[in-house]
């Protein structure tokens, strides 16, 4: 049983899909440079404006179930990835009260956010996942092998991540947060930017038509170290060729590498040596990072999107800030390149050697 | 969906009161610093299964929480928004569903695939849902560990799985090695993605010879009921019945709904 992306939606600091995809292609970065987070230093962030997480996620999974073709999701599953859950309003409460008391514990937890939309979606069933920054590729990941076994012909599968201070401070704790707008694969780049999310997928076992395919997914861990990958690349390298094989591909079939490109020091080193010892030269490579920070736990959900959209704009997408390639023998476009998309990787990376890839076809 | 169970470890704080970082330190030789609790407790069923079973590297992990670790969350919380202090890095880190992977992982010394899944309802059948579709395909063996770890005082913990204040909840962890393959299997155990309703649930088990035991949530359900509580008791009942080479029926309800669990012991 084959597994369609058939709709979807999403909204991040550069605005929806149709927003988003305009800032990747004219290269207009839509982060910002905050002072209200860390004290006495700047960061380099992704913000949204809204009231609310839960709010924004009820827009983007209404606007998604209004372009499909399900009445409702009451035979659908939803499967959240998040790394966070609730943990901004519970952050606002506890820093305007100082107490714990007045905490909703519906709305707390790390399954506050799918236990939200299972009340008012009333979706069949929810799953939520938090392997930090691989949350929503493992959520999709997690979506084809469901609709393989043909436990399920719907999913919908969502990466949320609201800006809170505690993955804020947290990556400034792990210096390894940008005070500026984060320049992936730079050879002065300076870490990542802290982002927020809300992105959403309807995977099927239809294929509708506009349908972009699911066509493989990788996992792999490499427990090397808690923060750091494998310097030898083991674990990239395995999540890229697993997911590949999965989709009955050879190497030379994929055209593009959605990258990781957090743009920390560690990452973008390794991730580069893993796509150098793989593809070589040989296939184009972008971080649309450098555009909308790093969702977390919604970044695997917010570039399945891009590269949905790169598969049908048949334009891959060029680097954003890029003024220095690290790594020559990997091929990083600064222009965006009009060519016929067939197969696209995306890699989503995270602590602890947690590495997943997937393959998007058409 | 039929999976056959190779081996268990189970650990309940109720039952045996041991100190595990320092069993983790001096029996298993395990370096405990810079880990919480919750990732000591994980660490400590994950030492119990290696004795009884092999582990292969490329097993397949999958790590299942009603609530993860909410001391973390609120000591962070305490740090940043109250005493204005910057976050700690080895808080931040294991305020991160997948760093208990992270740790279990290492220590099995295995390589496969890890999941982290959380829930406050059917957190167990699920995850073996889950874990089902995956080795379907990869044709591997997985490991699920099931964790609850109480927070202190345990009214956080109360609040967030909707239990009433009167009710004892425990820690505990219990893992299964799983696999598709029968050979040396000690029990299988099989479950679906349908919800029934109560009078479907009544209505199979008045035909039903076999031990069954529900979750305290079954509060409509005539039959035996742990008094105690946490959210992957049906891990801790699969392993339990396992012991006694029992065949069992467990249910768990969430919201009127109930999903069903089938074991049968193969010794």
């Amino acid at each position: 049983m084959n597994a369609y992306i058939n709709t979807y939606e999403l909204l991040c600091n550069a605005g929806d899909t149709k927003s988003l995809m305009e800032a990747v292609y004219s290269k207009e970065s839509a982060l910002v440079i905050d002072n209200s987070y860390i004290e006495d230093a700047t960061a380099g962030l992704g913000k949204m404006d809204y009231e609310d997480i839960f709010s924004v996620m009820d827009e983007v999974t209404a606007k998604v179930l209004e372009a499909s073709n399900l009445e409702n999701f009451h035979k659908t599953l939803l499967i959240l990835g998040s790394s966070v859950g609730g943990m901004q309003e519970c952050e606002q409460i506890f820093y305007n009260e100082n107490s714990f008391k007045n905490i909703d514990p519906d709305r707390y937890s790390m399954n506050a956010l799918s236990d939200h939309l299972m009340k008012t979606f009333h979706f069949y069933d929810t799953r939520a996942l938090s392997t930090a920054c691989t949350s929503s590729a493992n959520a999709l990941l997690l979506a084809k092998r469901l609709i393989e076994v043909e436990a399920y012909d719907n999913v919908l599968v969502m990466g949320v991540d609201g800006l809170c201070y505690s993955t804020v401070l947290g990556f400034y704790a792990l210096s390894v947060l940008a005070d500026k707008k984060c320049t992936p694969f730079d050879t002065h780049r300076n870490g990542m930017n802290v982002a927020e999310a809300v992105a959403a997928l309807l995977v099927q076992n239809v294929k509708g038509s506009d349908a972009i395919e699911l066509k493989g997914v990788g996992a792999s861990s490499d427990a090397y170290h808690m923060t750091n990958p494998d310097p030898e690349a083991g674990g990239a390298i395995a999540s890229m060729r697993d997911a590949i094989a999965d989709a009955g591909l050879e190497i030379e079939d994929i055209d593009y590498v959605n990258a990781h490109g957090t743009a920390t020091i560690a990452n973008d080193k390794v991730e580069s040596l893993a796509i150098e010892k793989i593809f070589g030269k040989n296939v184009y490579v972008s971080s649309t990072k450098a555009i909308t920070g790093h969702t977390l736990g919604a970044a695997g959900a917010v570039e399945a999107i891009v590269s949905c959209e790169v598969l049908k704009h048949a334009m891959i997408p060029p680097q954003t800030g890029l003024e220095e390639l690290e790594n020559k023998n990997i091929n990083v476009p600064i222009q965006s390149i009009k060519m016929n998309v067939q197969n696209i990787i995306s890699n989503s990376f995270a602590f602890g050697g947690n590495n997943t890839s997937i393959v998007f076809g058409v | 969906m039929k999976l056959y169970i190779k081996n268990y470890s189970s650990y309940r704080s109720d039952l045996e009161d041991i100190d595990i970082k320092q069993v983790l330190k001096q029996k298993y030789k395990l370096d405990t610093r810079r880990q919480d609790d919750f990732i000591h407790l994980a660490l400590y069923g994950a030492q119990l299964l290696k004795e009884k079973t092999v582990i292969h590297a490329d097993d397949e992990l999958y790590v299942t929480s009603a609530y993860g670790d909410v001391d973390v969350v609120q000591r962070t919380n305490t740090y940043v928004n109250k005493e204005k202090q910057p976050v700690k890095l080895f808080d931040f880190i294991n305020l991160l569903g997948n760093t208990t992977s992270y740790y279990v992982a290492r220590s099995l010394n295995i390589s496969g695939k890890n999941i982290f899944q959380i829930s406050d309802n059917f957190t167990y059948i699920n995850s073996l849902i889950s874990l089902y579709a995956s080795i379907k395909n990869s044709q591997k063996d997985a490991i699920l560990c099931a964790i609850d770890l109480v927070s202190t005082p345990d009214e956080v913990s109360k609040r967030v799985l909707g239990v009433k204040e009167d009710i004892e909840i425990v820690s505990g962890v219990n893992y299964q090695k799983f696999s598709l393959d029968a050979k040396d299997a000690i029990a299988e155990v099989e479950f679906d993605i349908k919800t029934y309703s109560l009078d479907e649930v009544n209505t199979m088990l008045k035909k039903e010879n076999r031990t069954v035991l529900s979750s305290i949530r079954c509060m409509k359900l005539q039959c035996s009921k742990e008094s105690k509580f946490f959210e992957t008791l049906a891990s801790y009942a699969l392993n339990s019945a396992m012991k006694k080479n029992e065949d069992m029926i467990y249910i768990d309800c969430f919201e009127e709904k109930y999903k069903i669990l089938k074991l049968k012991s193969l010794k």
